[in-house]
């Protein structure tokens, strides 16, 4: 798609002005995964505070985000959502894997085709360049339905650990019965991000879009 | 529009002109008319046997269970449950009987559009029409076409006000934005349904490359909005993805007809060839495309006009 205006963009941020001005640091997570796992929910979660009431299927990507504070610096948290089914991979969602600084792979614990579709997401990641040299972890969602599961905690930590990721058990609906919440989830990325410097992009604080 | 054989160029333009076909009543009739549909021969309803061993079977039934904004609010769940079923059946029925055609995502946005004013039959007739025809593209078995119909976007945005259009190519804002607007005919979107079928009126009676005019008119129309914002595509994408819910629809309508009449898609089939990739492109060129989509058709028809210095940016 639109291939050119990167130079033109950062050319345009770094001229004009002699007094840099703050910056508020963005940190840009992709949220992976197989259609029905649940990402728009844990991402609604972690952005809205809530588990949604109504979910609607992800066409293309959906864009979330939230400022935090870590050790007194503000950061603002890109969750971009993307839609499960294949079909939109291969050709629309490309596009949005460009500076992704964190990769969240989402399957669902009572699902087991959402835990075997793994493999082929890591790849897929992987032909985006985005391999171990980011920052990625595990999310096996929906543990409130403890009477359906179908991937044990076992199972999934030793995938966790062939592929160099930490993995997560938690609930976008009911978390706090939970040991993870989806707050800490995605927290302990932005820790992992802040503690890895230089980070590539950032953007003038006087933003108020949101 | 009782007589019988019926105008269709009537009807078509009183479904493009303000308001509509105002009601559903009148919709029951006149939308199967648009399609060329044969009401005294309409499919039966499917049987259970539709639901098995269909290869889409469970992101049907799990885009549909998650379809409830599509209904009316005070519908009592029971009745929505019912028309859920049926609106599962619907979708695997004409997949069924069209096995060279894909599901996406959205689909269900559309067929639900059909079902809750014509029916089960007669949506499965409709369905059946508009996925051999307006939504033929969308369901390849790659999105490669539907983002080469994303990619006539831009131009359109270009021709009419080349600030804007600059300033979106600045972001890298892409097109995504657009996509579900596309391929569900903004019933995805839109949570007024009467807004929704308003558009419906108009896109059964265009050209299938009607709605990305209609997007088109919709980024125009939130020109200032976009040039004041961020020039980054997160910011970008976030502020076009969210639609307005007060949008003034009948003068957009308007809008999209005078762009689609002013920059006719085989005027703009050029540029939009150039944003795609490569490869997607020499397919178009060479008319390899396994559809003769409404905008790889054009392509190919465009290219035969092409000068040599067009051709040579391809490779
Ligand atoms: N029980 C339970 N259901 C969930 C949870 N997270 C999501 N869901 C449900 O799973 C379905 C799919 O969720 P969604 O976020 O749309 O999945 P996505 O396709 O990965 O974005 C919805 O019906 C949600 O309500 C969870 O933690 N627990
Ligand atoms: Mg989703």
């Amino acid at each position: 798609m639109a291939e050119s205006g990167s130079s033109g963009r950062f050319s345009s941020s770094l001229t004009g002005s002699t007094l840099p001005p703050p910056r508020t640091r963005i940190f840009k997570i992709i949220v992976i995964g197989d259609s029905g796992v649940g990402k728009t929910c844990l991402t609604y979660r972690f952005c809205a505070g809530k588990f949604p009431e109504k979910t609607e299927a992800t066409i293309g990507v959906d864009f979330r985000e939230r400022l935090v504070e870590i050790d007194g610096e503000k950061i603002k948290i890109q969750l971009w959502d993307t839609a499960g089914q294949e079909r939109f991979r291969k050709s629309m969602v490309q596009h949005y894997y460009r500076n992704v600084h964190a990769v969240v792979f989402v399957y669902d614990v009572t699902n087991a085709a959402s835990f075997r579709s793994l493999p082929a997401w890591i790849e897929e990641c992987k032909q985006h360049a985005l391999g171990t040299e980011v920052p990625r972890i595990l999310v096996g969602n929906k543990c409130d339905l403890q009477d359906s599961i179908q991937v044990s905690t076992d199972t999934a930590q030793q995938f966790a650990d062939t592929h160099s990721m930490p993995l997560f058990e938690t609930s976008a609906k009911n978390p706090n019965r939970n040991s993870d919440h989806v707050e800490a989830i995605f927290m302990t990325v932005a820790h992992k991000l802040k503690s890895q410097k230089p980070l590539v992009l950032s953007q003038p604080t006087t933003c108020g879009c949101f | 529009m009782c007589s019988d054989p019926v105008d269709i160029e009537t009807l078509k333009r009183a479904a493009g002109t303000k308001g509509g076909l105002l009601t559903d009543e009148v919709r029951r009739k006149v939308w199967p008319k648009l399609l060329n549909i044969n009401v005294y021969k309409l499919p039966h309803k499917p049987g259970r046997a539709v639901r098995k061993n269909h290869k889409d079977y469970n992101q049907v039934v799990l885009d549909v269970s998650r379809s409830m904004k599509r209904f009316p609010k005070g519908m009592p769940a029971a009745d929505r449950g019912a028309l859920q079923e049926q609106l599962i059946d619907i979708i695997l029925e004409v997949l069924k009987c069209n096995p060279q055609l894909h599901y996406y995502q959205g689909y269900h946005d559309v067929t639900v559009s059909l079902l809750l004013v014509v029916g089960e039959r007669m949506a499965i007739a409709m369905l059946d029409k508009l996925s051999n025809y307006h939504l033929r593209d969308f369901m390849d078995p790659t999105m490669d076409s539907t983002k080469h119909i994303l990619n006539y976007l831009m131009p359109i945005l270009e021709q009419v006000d080349s600030e804007l259009h600059d300033f979106m190519i600045r972001a890298e804002v892409g097109t995504i934005f657009a996509l579900s607007w596309l391929i569900t005919w903004f019933g995805h979107v839109l949570s007024d349904f009467k807004h929704t079928l308003r558009l419906y009126d108009f896109f059964l009676s265009s050209h299938p490359l009607m709605p990305i005019y209609l997007a088109a008119t919709i980024v125009l129309h939130r020109e200032k909005e976009v040039k004041q914002a961020e020039c980054d595509m997160a910011m970008v994408h976030h502020l076009l993805s969210r639609i307005p819910q007060d949008l003034p629809y009948e003068l957009l309508i308007c809008q999209a007809q005078d762009l689609f009449d002013q920059y006719p898609p085989s005027l703009l089939a050029k540029q939009a060839a150039l944003q795609s990739h490569k490869r997607m492109v020499k397919m178009a060129v060479w008319g390899l495309s396994a559809t003769l989509g409404a905008a790889a058709f054009a392509v190919a028809q465009t290219a035969m006009d092409w000068g040599p210095e067009v051709l040579l940016q391809l490779f």
